[in-house]
């Protein structure tokens, strides 16, 4: 049953900008909606997302699981691997992301945080973009993956790069493709590096780690470190910018973050109930599947549209309001099920260290632009820059 | 669709019909059933969304695989026989009325 009116693009600056009203309309008219633009299924509605998340037997992740997938990822990360063998790579590495295992970390985010804020209140109006996020998730990052100092801004920028799609040619441009390259040439040379002097870090026990007798194969290797990297620097700076950006927008919320900075707890996961920058992924269907009156085929894929499972008001009441006492359990700003985000804990903490340091020097700040030059990502959702001005 | 009776830590009890296809422990969050936290989303990672199930039933699920048993050593509350990671548990009709108590804390 499909409308002739009604498309969803998500090449289009349209749903960059706000891909709320066309999720409303998914939801509520078109539940199993053909999309001709992404040439995909989208499924929009909470419960419908969460049971292709836990049955992975028939969405399956092994053919990508970014809605642009990039050349040669899908098999070879943890994102596009289906159990069995996903969870023993999981496995391996999860431990070194879990919250009892992150208390070193903490000082760093917050001097990370400091050296950044140095720079934001030496002027009126910052980006929060270029003068925070992006400083303290690569520091972050660098730390928590054992990366050798220096080429901090260059990594950063490919890691930029490899998410964003070209929104003429609805695909992937050469400059992404070559910047997901570049990203893993990098990987590969912090690889060899460890292999030659193993440390206690997380590379060298992932570069030298066996599962039941089979060894990572060189390109699991390569590829993982490469999403990391890449999920650690553009993903949590994504998340960090949207969270500004709801902080600088509500106001009232703000301020009593800024009064009790234990609220931040529950504004982050109000916000990551409310606009994730993790907005789509996809999966493959493995067999024939219908849904609400329409037959999906095997080899079809499939778009689950977190922000709009987020904002489903058959499971969140008064889904469109920012709400930081909601306490919205069960959210899917981080996927959910055996793929959940692996940076979690890492995503929850950074941010709210950074934002208890940010809120002590710049307790107030407003937006300066109306119109946000958002990123041209089918699967990401965050501005490119974000001007906020102090009083 | 299986009721499932989840026990809260104080005793309340919470019945709720959870859709096959369904973990336990979405049907907890879901549902604001108290006291289990689900912080890693499912993916069996963190260990906050441990459940004692009933004896009766704790022999008749499928067994925990080895990221579960790996998990459950970092559980808050003490580890028993019937202790499980709630996100590991899918509901299906056989579990019907099967009860999970919730333990006090999870970390």
């Amino acid at each position: 049953m499909l409308s002739p009116a009604f498309r969803f693009d998500p090449y289009s600056p349209l749903v960059d900008a706000d891909p709320f009203p066309f999720y409303k309309t998914l939801r509520d008219d078109f539940p199993c909606f053909w999309s001709a633009d992404a040439k995909m299924w989208v499924l929009s509605r909470y419960d419908d997302i969460l049971r292709a998340l836990n049955d992975w037997q028939t969405y399956s992740s092994a053919k990508g699981n970014l809605m642009d997938e990039l050349p040669n990822r899908a098999g070879a990360t943890l994102g596009t691997t289906d159990p069995p063998r996903h969870d023993r790579l999981r496995g391996l590495i999860q431990h070194a992301f879990a919250k009892r295992n992150l208390d070193y970390i903490e000082n760093h985010i917050r001097e990370a945080a400091r050296d950044a804020i140095a720079g934001c209140v030496a002027k009126q109006t910052f980006n929060f973009v270029e003068d925070f996020s992006s400083k303290v998730t690569v520091k972050v990052l660098f730390r928590l993956l054992g990366l050798p100092p220096g080429d901090d801004n260059l990594v950063r920028d490919k890691a930029v790069l490899m998410v964003q799609s070209d929104p003429v040619t609805r695909q992937k441009g050469p400059e992404h493709v070559a910047a997901y390259e570049w990203v893993q040439d990098y990987a590969a040379k912090v690889i060899a590096m460890r292999r030659a002097n193993p440390g206690d870090d997380l590379i060298s026990h992932f570069s030298t780690a066996q599962i039941e007798g089979d060894k990572l194969t060189e390109r699991e290797i390569l590829l993982t470190t490469t999403t990391l990297i890449m999920a650690g620097i553009e993903s949590l700076g994504g998340f960090m910018t949207m969270f500004a950006l709801n902080m600088a927008d509500h106001a009232d919320e703000r301020r009593r973050c800024v009064a009790d900075p234990a609220l931040l707890t529950d504004a982050i996961e109000e916000s990551l109930r409310y606009n994730t920058s993790a907005q789509r992924f996809r999966r493959c269907l493995a067999k024939d599947t219908e849904l609400h009156g329409q037959t999906m085929r095997a080899g079809d894929f499939v778009c689950l549209a977190y922000g709009s499972a987020n904002r489903d008001e058959r499971r969140f009441a008064d889904p469109d309001t920012y709400d930081i006492a909601r306490k919205p359990k069960g959210h899917l700003g981080f996927g959910g099920g055996v793929h959940a985000c692996l940076g979690t804990a890492i995503a929850r903490l950074a941010t709210r260290l950074a934002f208890e340091e940010l809120h002590m020097a710049v307790p107030d700040y407003t937006r300066v632009e109306d119109t946000l030059p958002w990123m041209p990502s089918t699967t990401f959702r965050s501005p490119l820059r974000l001007l906020l001005a102090r009083p | 669709m299986a009721k499932i009776v989840y026990v809260e830590p104080f005793g309340t009890e919470k019945v709720v019909e959870v859709p096959e296809g369904w973990t336990v422990m979405q049907g907890a969050v879901a549902n604001g059933v108290a006291g289990i936290e689900a912080e890693c989303g499912g993916s069996c990672s963190c260990g906050t969304c441990h459940v004692y199930v009933e004896e009766a039933r704790i022999a008749t699920l499928p067994a925990p695989d080895a990221n579960e048993v790996a998990i459950l050593d970092f559980v808050a509350a003490e580890v028993k026989p019937e202790s499980r990671l709630a996100c590991q548990i899918k509901v299906t009709p056989e579990l019907d009325a099967m009860v999970v108590r919730v333990p006090t804390s999870q970390g």
